[in-house]
């Protein structure tokens, strides 16, 4: 028997529980189709969250799962410009055409959909999106030009939250586009393991201090908003914390999920507002971070 | 005996090809490096480090690079002092290490780029005074800093000694020098 998961019409971080509610469904026993020929759209999140899932039900064992391509042509081509099909076919028995795209950059993908394992990685990372990043923050944003070195320090820290604490590989994928209910362009970090997540990596240290009430919104809550790690150094933890500093100089907002929880710091400019901090969603592996920088307002540029 | 150090030379020495001072492996190596080229200096030793060639530096690596050379450098006695003054820094990196260097507790002193001189990290509003009137006349006693400040001389004494125990002015005596890349 085979099991689908479909993958939502716009898949990004608002639909991606629909997407973690039918991965839960899945049982281990069956082989999954993981069904993306209906998708119109998927931003950064959404991809790197794919891999996710495909590298969690690998992990599982049995016969590798099925991806359908996005049966829009426009769509299967954002998808291969972004770098997603470069990996899918590591976890993926991959169904439909993928389009051939030529290695030019992208305009809008400042990042293609990159893999993240070792300390090496971020440095090829963050070397990597330098350049482009400089062009389209101060060009296309219009943010101011020391954006760009905070963009990089807040890129390499998420992506470190991997290399760090995942406890396996991740995905990180950086693109622009229109966010819709602020009819302003975003610069979009997307960072995502299937790994142990926040709850695992605080337990040892922190689950005695909460009692019962400690899950995976506690330990979000723990890491973002109070800055504790699991070393007792007190010069850990900063991460999140130099993060959260260059948000809120740029008015960005950052929200991450890890297993039943998500926690979101998010500003006015944000009409459909994440709630600060849930915990009732689908379970999901290991952790999925979202950077939103927006473009500077027009009367500040 | 004055040394300077490029952090983009250390980097590069440290671990091969990588433009950026980010990752808290890399400042492991970078610090453990900079440790090693210290440890070959007998004596006193004051040390510039100078980000000027710094592109990215993220909090994780500045807290390897930074705090933690300030937390573990030698302060006598008998043995080697190393104090530190760091250059170079463009406003994002000053942040990081403002950070970085209060969740520790330390502080350092910076030379700007038009030759100013500011502390950054944690220092106590009266030994940030202190610190003021020991710059500004190129080394002071406790009895300049308390009549300078209007203060008790005891709590002159306990500014500046904060300041020396910092690492942020060299105590020569009863007077105490400030630090910068030039003494």
């Amino acid at each position: 028997m085979t099991q689908v998961i479909d993958v939502p019409q716009r898949f990004d971080e608002r639909s991606f529980d629909h997407f973690a509610a039918a991965f839960a469904g899945a049982t281990e026993a069956a082989r999954v189709l993981v069904d993306a020929h209906a998708c119109e759209w998927a931003s950064p999140s959404g991809l790197v969250g794919l891999l996710c899932a495909g590298q969690a039900l690998a992990a599982r064992g049995g016969p590798k799962p099925l991806l359908t391509v996005p049966s829009e042509y426009e769509v299967a081509h954002y998808w291969a410009r972004a770098g997603f099909f470069a990996h899918a076919p590591e976890f993926f028995e991959v169904h439909g055409s993928v389009p051939r795209v030529k290695p030019n950059p992208e305009r809008t993908v400042i990042l293609e959909v990159t893999p993240v394992a070792v300390a090496d990685d971020v440095h090829a990372v963050v070397g990597r999106i330098q350049e482009r990043a400089a062009t389209i923050l101060t060009a296309e944003l219009g943010l101011d030009p020391k954006a760009t070195m905070g963009f990089g320090m807040a890129l390499s820290e998420a992506c470190q939250n991997i290399v760090e604490h995942a406890g396996t590989g991740g995905w990180v994928a950086v693109q622009t586009y229109n966010w819709r209910s602020l009819g302003r362009k975003v610069a979009v970090i997307a960072v995502a393991d299937a790994g142990v997540g926040f709850r695992h990596t605080l337990e040892a240290t922190q689950a005695k201090r909460f009692g019962e009430g400690w899950g995976d919104a506690v330990a979000l809550e723990t890491a973002l908003i109070q800055g504790v790690s699991r070393f007792r150094d007190p010069g850990r933890g900063q991460g999140l914390a130099g993060i959260r500093r260059y948000l809120d100089r740029w008015k960005g907002k950052i929200s991450i999920r890890s297993g039943t929880a998500r926690i979101a710091i998010t500003q006015d400019w944000d009409r459909d507002k994440d709630e600060p901090l849930r915990d009732d969603l689908p379970p999901f592996p290991g952790a999925q971070v979202v950077l939103v920088v927006p473009e500077a307002e027009r009367e500040a540029r | 005996m004055i040394t300077s150090i490029d952090l983009k030379e250390v980097l590069a020495r440290s671990v091969g090809a990588h433009s950026d001072l980010v990752t808290r492996s890399t400042g492991a190596a970078v610090r453990s490096s900079i440790e090693a080229a210290l440890g070959a200096t007998p004596g006193e030793a004051s040390v510039v480090l100078d980000f000027s060639s710094v592109r990215v530096l993220d909090c994780s690596c500045a807290d390897e690079v930074v705090a933690k050379l300030l937390l573990r450098r030698p302060t006598g006695p008998g043995g080697p002092v190393w104090w530190f003054v760091i250059r170079g820094l463009s406003d994002v990196h000053a942040e990081e290490i403002d950070y970085v260097l209060r969740r520790q507790g330390l502080a350092l002193v910076v030379e700007e780029e038009d030759g100013g001189i500011r502390l950054l990290g944690q220092v106590e509003p009266s030994a940030a005074a202190a610190w003021r009137v020991v710059l500004e006349r190129g080394g002071a006693d406790e009895g300049e800093v308390a009549d300078a400040l209007v203060l008790p001389a005891a709590d002159a004494r306990r500014a500046l000694e904060a300041l020396a125990g910092a690492g942020i002015v060299r105590r020569a005596g009863d007077r105490y020098q400030p630090l910068t890349s030039a003494a």
